[in-house]
C-alpha cells in the first residue's frame, strides 16, 4: 500500500520534448490570432458546422481518455485495491492534465469567452440542458483533480523552500479532506461523462441512426470506465520511456483483468441498443456500417477477446496492443459521434482548419511537456520501479 | 471479487436510474406555441419574391451589407448578416414559389432548453429572446435548432448569436408590427396573434383549395411554432426545407434525463453513499493519497 514517490530529475530538454514546447510556442502564437481576429479567421466552423474538431477531439475525446484518473482512483481508495497505488499519482497527474487542457480548449472555443464562467452564475443555472451539467462537472472536477494532486506538491513544499510552514499547515486539512472528495470525483465524473452523450441526443436527426441512440448517455460512460485502465497503461509505458525505467508489467497485467468486463458489458449495450432499435440492417449496405464495425472491432471485440486471455495480458506487448486499440477506438467513436456522422445544414462541410490542427498539436503537446515537467519536479512516480533511482 | 462488480453496478444504476425516472415521470408540462402569443403567417402563395422584407430587416437591424458589390447583394442562406431571406424553390419553368425563412420561434424552442447559460427564453408575449450578457458563444444552439435558424459571427472577435427577434425592441415594444410584415407589398406576410392566424391559415386554404396545400406548417410540428406557412398546392413542404416533423422534440429525451438524473438529488447522493460505504467495508481504512507516502517515507 505504501509507495514512495519521488521527482524523477532527469534531463528536461530531449529532442521531443523541445519539439512539444514548439508545437505548443506555434499553437499559443494561433491562439493570439483567434483572440483578436475571431473563430472565422483562424477556424473552418461555419454555421452549418458550429463544432469541429476541439469540441469533438479536443474536449469530448479527451474528456474521455482522462478517465483514468476517477477509475484508477475508484480502485484505490473505494475499493481498497492498495496495490495499484503506485499508479493514481501518476494517473492523476494524466487526468489532471487532460481535464486543465479540456477547459483551455471550451474557453478558446466558445466565441464570448470572456464570461465562460457564466453558467456557473446561479442566475443562469440551466437544468434542461445536458451541456450546463458538463460545464458544472468539468469545474468541479478539474478543482478536485487539482487537490488530488496536492498532496506531492506540499510533499515538496515541505522540505525546501519559502512555502515550507504553508504548506506544512494546508497538508493535514488536505489530508483530511481528500478521502471525500476523491469520491466526489468518482461521481461527479459519473455524471458528466454520461451526460457528453446526453448532449448530442438533441441532434437526433442529424447524427447517423448507427451512432444515435437513446443510450448515448450510457454509452459514453461505459465506454470512458473502460478505457480507463488502457490509458493508465500506455501513459505508464510511455513514462517508463521518458524517465528510463522499468515498466511493472505484473501490476499492469492485473489491472488489464478488469476492463473485459467493462468491454464485455459495452458490447451487450451496444448490440441490445443496435437490435432494439432494429438498425441491424443499417450496418450492411453502406461505408457507415464498415466504419461502425471497425471502430466497435478496435474499441470492444478485438481487446475484449485479447485481454480476456492470460497470455496476451502477461506480455507488455500485448497490453499495449490491446490499449492503444482501445484507445484509437475510443477517439473514433467520439469523432464518429460528433463530427463524422453529422449532417450539417444544406451546403455546408467540414474539415479541420491548419489552425484548428495547431492548435489540436498545442492541446496534445501540453499533456506531454507538462506531464514531464510536473512528474521531473513533483513526486509523482514510485522510486522503486527505476533502474537505478531518482538522482 | 463482488467489489469490482459493486462499482460497475453503482455506475450502471446512476445512468440507469436516470432513465427509469425519465420513463416514468415526464417532468414539466410541454405547453408548446400558445395561441395568444405573437405568430406570423407567411403565405408562399403571396409571396412575388420582391425581398422587400429582406432590406427591411437589414436595415432596421444595422446589418452589414457584404459581397463584391453590396448594393446588389443577393444572399443565398440565413447568416449573421441576414436575418430573413426570400429562397426561391424552382421545379419547371411554371412551378416554383418563394419561401420566406427565418427562426420560427418555437413554442417548444431547442435552443432555450439546450443553451448552457439560459441565454435563450420564450417571452411571454412569444419571441424566443436572445441575450448576449449571458450568452457564451458555444453555438449548442446552432448544433441543436431542427430549423438552422442561429447563426453566429464567426467573423467577429466579440461574436454574438443572430438570429430574427421579431423587431421586438423596435417595433414591439412601441406596439408596431415587425417590419418585415410591414413593408410587404402583397400581404404575404402577416403578423399577430397565433390562434387568430391558425384561424385564417385554415379560411384561407378552405376557401382556395385549389390554391393552397391542405396543411398549415407550424400548427403542430415540435409543439407548434410562431411562424406559420401556407404553401402552393402540389408542393410539399419538405421541398421547402420544412421537415415533416413529430410534434414531440428530440430534446425532450436529454430533458428527462437531466431531470431523472437529478430527481431530489436522489441518484447522484445514493451514488456517493453507496461508494462512500463500499470505501469503508471494503478496506480496513481509507487511505487518501498523502498518507500513503508519508507512511512509505
Amino acid at each position: 500500500m505504501n509507495v514512495k514517490t519521488v521527482p524523477m530529475n532527469r534531463k528536461l530538454w530531449t529532442p521531443w520534448f523541445t519539439f512539444g514546447v514548439c508545437v505548443i510556442a506555434a499553437g499559443l502564437l494561433v491562439t493570439l490570432f483567434r483572440l483578436i481576429r475571431g473563430l472565422g479567421a483562424v477556424t473552418n466552423l461555419s454555421d452549418g458546422f458550429p463544432w469541429g474538431i476541439w469540441i469533438a477531439f479536443d474536449v469530448v475525446a479527451g474528456i474521455a481518455l482522462a478517465a483514468g484518473g476517477f477509475t484508477t482512483a475508484a480502485l484505490v481508495y473505494v475499493f481498497n485495491r492498495g496495490k495499484y497505488s503506485p499508479l493514481v499519482r501518476p494517473a492523476v497527474l494524466t487526468a489532471m492534465l487532460g481535464y486543465l487542457i479540456a477547459t483551455f480548449s471550451i474557453t478558446m472555443d466558445v466565441g464570448r469567452w470572456w464570461q465562460v464562467y457564466n453558467p456557473a452564475l446561479p442566475a443562469n443555472w440551466q437544468g434542461n440542458s445536458p451541456l450546463f451539467e458538463v460545464s458544472l462537472c468539468v469545474m468541479t472536477y478539474s478543482t478536485i483533480l487539482v487537490l488530488e494532486f496536492l498532496p506531492g506538491v506540499l510533499e515538496k513544499w515541505q522540505q525546501t523552500g519559502f512555502l515550507k510552514s504553508a504548506a506544512a499547515k494546508v497538508s493535514p486539512i488536505l489530508n483530511r479532506v481528500l478521502f471525500f472528495l476523491i469520491i466526489l470525483g468518482v461521481v461527479v465524473s459519473t455524471l458528466h461523462q454520461s451526460s457528453l452523450g446526453s448532449v448530442a441526443l438533441v441532434a437526433a436527426y442529424r447524427i447517423h441512426p448507427l451512432w444515435w441512440s437513446p443510450w448515448l448517455p450510457l454509452m459514453f460512460l461505459v465506454s470512458a470506465i473502460a478505457v480507463g485502465f488502457p490509458v493508465v497503461i500506455v501513459e505508464s509505458w510511455i513514462s517508463a520511456r521518458a524517465f528510463k525505467h522499468r515498466v511493472d508489467v505484473g501490476l499492469l497485467s492485473d489491472l488489464a483483468k478488469i476492463t473485459p468486463w467493462i468491454l464485455g458489458f459495452y458490447i451487450l449495450l451496444k448490440a441490445y441498443a443496435l437490435m432494439s432499435a432494429g438498425k441491424v440492417g443499417l450496418l450492411f449496405g453502406s461505408w457507415w456500417g464498415v466504419v461502425w464495425i471497425v471502430e466497435n472491432l478496435l474499441f470492444a471485440v478485438i481487446p475484449f477477446v485479447m485481454l480476456l486471455r492470460p497470455a496476451v495480458r502477461g506480455s507488455l506487448k500485448g497490453l499495449l496492443t490491446a490499449s492503444i486499440m482501445m484507445i484509437v477506438g475510443i477517439v473514433l467513436n467520439r469523432l464518429d459521434t460528433y463530427i463524422l456522422t453529422y449532417t450539417p445544414r444544406p451546403g455546408f462541410n467540414y474539415f479541420p482548419s491548419v489552425g484548428e490542427l495547431i492548435i489540436t498539436g498545442m492541446m496534445v503537446s501540453l499533456l506531454f511537456v507538462g506531464y514531464k515537467v510536473l512528474a521531473n519536479t513533483f513526486p509523482v512516480l514510485p522510486s522503486a520501479v527505476p533502474a537505478q533511482g531518482g538522482k | 471479487m463482488p467489489d469490482r462488480r459493486g462499482f460497475l453496478k453503482a455506475a450502471a444504476l446512476a445512468a440507469g436510474g436516470g432513465y427509469l425516472a425519465a420513463g416514468t415521470a415526464r417532468a414539466e408540462e410541454r405547453p408548446g406555441a400558445r395561441g395568444d402569443q405573437y405568430a406570423m403567417l407567411n403565405d408562399c402563395t403571396r409571396c412575388v419574391g420582391c425581398r422587400a422584407c429582406q432590406t427591411a430587416c437589414k436595415r432596421s437591424h444595422d446589418l452589414e451589407k457584404s459581397g463584391a458589390d453590396p448594393l446588389h447583394e443577393t444572399p443565398t442562406d440565413l447568416n449573421a448578416r441576414n436575418l430573413t431571406l426570400i429562397e426561391l424553390y424552382k421545379e419547371s419553368d411554371t412551378k416554383w414559389s418563394f419561401v420566406k425563412k427565418q427562426c420560427m420561434h418555437c413554442g417548444d424552442a431547442s435552443c432555450v432548453s439546450v443553451c448552457i447559460a439560459a441565454a435563450f427564453r420564450k417571452r411571454e408575449d412569444g419571441v424566443v429572446d436572445y441575450d448576449p450578457g449571458k450568452c457564451i458563444g458555444c453555438r449548442y444552439c446552432q448544433y441543436a435548432c431542427p430549423f438552422n435558424v442561429p447563426t453566429f459571427e464567426y467573423e467577429r472577435a466579440a461574436p454574438v448569436i443572430r438570429k430574427c427577434d421579431f423587431c421586438k425592441d423596435i417595433r414591439l415594444a412601441k406596439g408596431e408590427q415587425p417590419w418585415c410584415a410591414d413593408v410587404c407589398p402583397v400581404g404575404a406576410i402577416k403578423f399577430g396573434k397565433r390562434s387568430a392566424l391558425l384561424r385564417e391559415a385554415h379560411a384561407r386554404i378552405d376557401g382556395e383549395p385549389n390554391r393552397y396545400a391542405s396543411y398549415v406548417y407550424g400548427e403542430k410540428e415540435l409543439g407548434g411554432t410562431s411562424v406559420l406557412y401556407l404553401a402552393p398546392k402540389e408542393m410539399g413542404f419538405e421541398k421547402f426545407g420544412f421537415p415533416a416533423y413529430d410534434e414531440a422534440t428530440p430534446f425532450h429525451l436529454q430533458e428527462d434525463i437531466q431531470h431523472g438524473i437529478f430527481k431530489y438529488w436522489a441518484p447522484p447522493v445514493a451514488l456517493y453513499a453507496g461508494l462512500a460505504l463500499i470505501a469503508y467495508s471494503s478496506g480496513r481504512r481509507p487511505h487518501a493519497p498523502a498518507d500513503d507516502s508519508k507512511e512509505g517515507a
